[in-house]
């Protein structure tokens, strides 16, 4: 009997324990993810919040605005379809079929579920139609419409996406997804379109990263490979044999004896494929991981596909995610956000939308804050890599992003794919200003260049012309 | 002298219950009095009315009255009756039509605790009783498989004439009677045979989430009683070994165990109601949205599995984790009932029924805020359904009953410790 008690306290405890975790799990979860279960255009409350409240206006960076409400209710977006076009897939549309636009993403503010008690009171007694919050994003459109611009001049027809984004302060200024559509005139030819223009490429296309994932990979070497920029790689034009599997280089290259910076500059396959199996899937994984590679994105602002960093179950499969291959997959915002943590000194920033929320009264909800995602890698890999990258634009594979007066660095990517059982083939760029004055990293990719293109011919002249036009519209962008 | 002296202790043992849960019920009977009051303020219907008057006039019964007739924990009474009445609000809220129904059963399950309390106090052999349920139980829980209908993807329902009833929940009291009384006279093979068959047809039904709960309350039962390390992880690998099994062969666990890993990637149709249920959650925030607003209904079956998600979106989070603590503290109290009870069989099935109880909530808590896969149990005391009120009211009602027996054996030991002193000051003097 007395056993017997000491066993119903432990089992009573056993109870307790699992409604603490109750209480944790719920709590937990509602704070991380309740923004994202709440604001869907699935949910019917929004829906219905339509009805009684006026949206809050949507503005760019410079106060441009980008979406109202007229006096009738409806919603009104800019009067030029060229910037609709631009702005598109960062605000969604009225119908929802761009997920997580802020039209639907921010709709707690726009909506006006934020107020407090006394603002719903006063409202309640003006008898007025109550007003959502104003939301400042950190967005310029004028960059977005001049992306749309240069992309659609250079690549013609083509899909693909463009970031920009500040690399100190995580301020993404452009994000763009071509194809795109017009929110006002969506029409049955829009919603069957092969291309798939409501589909957001800036965050929701997982693209194999190509060579742009050799940034990782030579973190991973400096960091674990003692003497490892000092050891000298031979590539012949014969390919390497991994498990009976060929690697060979872009268009059948070979580049001689050099040294991992050179390698990198030209983007040599076997050196990393030969990196890669040197480092193992543990120690490679760690560093793609700490990148940010299998990391469930929970950004405050943006809803980002998470990418994939595969556990390869041979030593030809690892070797290919040495340069970004095998099923390696990741966004064009996510390598963007690689790119940024080499500028900032390791640091990845969190990528930001939100300027500020202002009350219909003035009053301000919430002001931008910036903060560190994660920590990457060292300042000393960091600056180390910044080199390599600054030797891509000015001796290898990156020429073409090269913008007269200021330091660009960069890694282009050429990947390989299949799409419907078709071969494939991505142009990446993905870099950075190397400018205290113009801390911005950009990241472009162009679908299907065909056999004869790369990234460096395709990605990153239009890379090299946004970062022209950023640096002549510096106090646009940068405060 | 001897009758006076016991009349005196009984009064002041009564004096400090009702002290206990005096505030308490004070706080609950306001709180729905106020609450009815503000929803009869949105329609103007009498009805509203009534509940306002009946709901708080139900709570002091329980927690004032019945006390007085037969003995019970004022705390115990005042927490089952909040959670009662909050599942009326609610559901008047929502549903009127369903908050009349709930309102009588509530009725209903308070003169059904009251038998508990009583047959608990005054059975004194279980040995007849602990056989006839088993045979009992097995045949009415197999009743629905050849008279019963499919509801929800589960086959255990009956129905008599306009009532439907679930088996499933009735037979828990047998359980715990029969379970207890197996192990305290430590006839495993009965035992055994019993919680094997029951288990058996809930299976055959595919009513997962009881058989959990049956499994769960079985298996720590045994462990309280027997302390036996091995036979219990023999007992969690069984489990363990029918749920991998369960998994591979049924393709409706299939289903659930995917919906729970990502119910977003089939939100039309699999996924709709653990997302709509998630949805009203996080609108709710950490306040609530407020009494009588927010869109509850969206959520399908809001009334039955999902209210623990209605009261989170009108209420808001805080709210929700104070009902978890209501719990914690009812299970508190069965626990230290069934510490203090004088006989092994009165301790497992204080102890059975408070397991019983936390696991059931735990289970559906769990399945709706998505930390484990859901399975159809309801919300004790909260959710709407007849059987379901009744079988929580008479568990509640078990406890009470071994805790007026805990508190009679500690009246008579008090008297008859002052008498042998009086007795022995008598002698010396």
């Amino acid at each position: 009997m007395k056993q017997q008690r000491a066993r119903f306290k432990i089992a009573a405890v056993c109870l307790f324990g699992l409604f603490f975790l109750l209480a944790l799990y719920g709590g937990y979860s509602v704070v991380r993810y309740g923004n994202r279960w709440f604001a869907t255009n699935k949910n019917r409350r929004v829906a219905a919040q339509k009805e009684n409240v006026i949206a809050g206006d949507i503005l760019d960076r410079t106060g441009r605005v980008l979406a109202t409400t007229d006096a009738s209710g409806a919603r009104v977006y800019q009067s030029s379809a060229a910037a609709r076009r631009a702005v598109v897939h960062v605000l969604g549309d009225g119908e929802g079929q761009v997920s997580n636009g802020v039209e639907d993403f921010q709709a707690s503010y726009l909506y006006g579920f934020q107020a407090s008690f006394p603002e719903l009171v006063s409202a309640l007694l003006s008898g007025e139609s109550r007003r959502g919050d104003t939301v400042q994003l950190t967005l310029s459109a004028s960059l977005c419409e001049k992306a749309v611009e240069v992309f659609m001049r250079l690549q013609p027809g083509k899909h693909g996406a463009v970031i920009v984004l500040n690399a100190k302060t995580g301020e993404l200024l452009c994000e763009v997804s071509l194809p795109g559509f017009d929110p006002d005139h969506i029409t049955d030819e829009t919603k069957n379109d092969s291309g798939q223009p409501f589909w957001n490429r800036a965050v929701q296309a997982l693209y194999p990263p190509g060579s742009t994932f050799k940034t990782v990979t030579a973190a991973s070497a400096i960091e674990n490979i003692a003497g490892v920029e000092d050891h000298i790689f031979y590539c012949t034009a014969e390919p390497l044999y991994f498990d009976e599997h060929a690697i060979s280089d872009y268009q059948g290259e070979k580049h001689g004896s050099i040294h991992l910076q050179e390698a990198f500059a030209e983007s040599c396959n076997k050196t990393f494929a030969s990196i890669a199996v040197n480092l193992g899937q543990t120690v490679l994984q760690r560093t793609a991981e700490s990148f940010g590679f299998n990391e469930n994105f929970l950004f405050r602002d943006l809803v980002v596909e998470n990418s994939r960093f595969p556990r390869s179950s041979s030593e030809w499969e690892l070797a290919a995610c040495g340069f970004g291959q095998s099923s390696i997959v990741a966004t064009p915002m996510h390598m963007c956000l690689v790119a940024a943590a080499v500028a900032n000194r390791g640091v990845m920033m969190e990528p930001r939308l939100l300027r500020a929320v202002t009350a219909p009264g003035g009053k301000t909800r919430i002001t931008f804050s910036s903060q560190i995602y994660r920590t990457a890698m060292s300042g000393e890999i960091a600056a180390r890599l910044k080199e390599y990258m600054r030797a891509v634009v000015t001796s290898g594979t990156g020429k073409r992003a090269a913008v007269s007066g200021l330091r660009v660095c960069g890694k282009t990517g050429t990947a390989d794919s299949t799409q419907n059982g078709k071969p494939i083939a991505y142009g990446w760029f993905t870099g950075f200003a190397d400018a205290d004055q113009l801390p911005l990293a950009v990241c472009v990719v162009v679908e299907n260049i065909g056999s004869k293109a790369s990234g460096g011919s395709t990605a990153a002249p239009i890379a090299s012309e946004l970062l022209a036009w950023c640096a002549q519209h510096r106090n646009e962008l940068v405060d | 002298m001897r009758r006076n002296n016991k009349k005196k202790l009984r009064v002041s043992l009564w004096r400090r219950w009702m002290d206990h849960g005096r505030a308490l019920s004070g706080l609950v009977m306001t709180f729905f009095a106020s609450a009815f009051l503000l929803l009869f303020l949105k329609d103007f219907a009498w009805q509203g009315l009534a509940l306002g008057m009946a709901v708080p006039l139900m709570i002091w019964l329980t927690t004032r009255v019945i006390p007085r007739i037969l003995p019970a924990d004022s705390l115990t009474l005042s927490l089952t009756s909040f959670l009662c009445a909050l599942g009326v609000l609610v559901l008047y809220d929502t549903n009127p039509h369903y908050a009349y129904h709930q309102a009588l059963y509530y009725g209903v399950g308070l003169v059904a605790m009251e038998i508990c309390i009583a047959l608990v106090r005054t059975i004194r052999s279980w040995r007849g009783i602990a056989w006839l349920l088993a045979g009992l139980s097995l045949a009415v829980l197999a009743l629905p498989l050849i008279i019963g209908r499919e509801i929800n993807g589960a086959n255990n329902w009956i129905e008599i004439g306009r009532f439907s009833l679930q088996p499933s929940e009735l037979v828990k009291l047998s359980l715990l009677v029969v379970l207890s009384y197996f192990m305290s006279r430590r006839s495993l093979i009965p035992w055994l045979a019993f919680a094997v068959g029951c288990l058996g047809i809930l299976m055959l039904q595919k009513d997962l989430g009881t058989a959990l709960l049956y499994y769960g309350t079985a298996l720590m039962l045994y462990w309280t009683s027997t302390g036996n390390p091995g036979l219990t992880a023999v007992g969690l690998a069984g489990g363990a070994g029918a749920a991998v099994l369960g998994y591979r062969m049924f393709a409706h666990v299939k289903k659930r165990v995917a919906i729970w890993r990502n119910p977003w990637a089939d939100y039309d149709n699999a996924g709709y109601q653990i997302v709509q249920g998630l949805m009203a959650i996080a609108s709710g925030g950490l306040l609530g949205v407020g009494l009588g607003l927010g869109s509850p209904k969206a959520i399908p079956v809001y009334h039955t599995d999902f209210i623990f998600a209605v009261i989170c979106e009108q209420f808001g989070l805080i709210f929700g984790l104070l009902v978890l603590a209501m719990y914690v503290a009812l299970i508190w109290r069965g626990a230290t009932t069934a510490m203090a009870a004088r006989t092994s069989f009165h301790g497992l099935l204080a102890m059975g029924a408070t397991i019983m109880l936390g696991l059931q909530t735990f289970v559906i808590i769990g399945g709706v805020i998505k930390l484990i896969p859901l399975t159809g149990v309801t919300m004790p005391f909260v959710s709407y359904g007849g059987s379901s009120l009744l079988s929580s009211m008479c568990l509640i009602g078990l406890i009470q009953g071994v805790e007026s027996l805990n508190e009679s054996d500690i009246a008579e030991d008090t008297y008859l410790a002052e008498l042998s002193l009086q007795q022995r000051g008598g002698g010396v003097r």
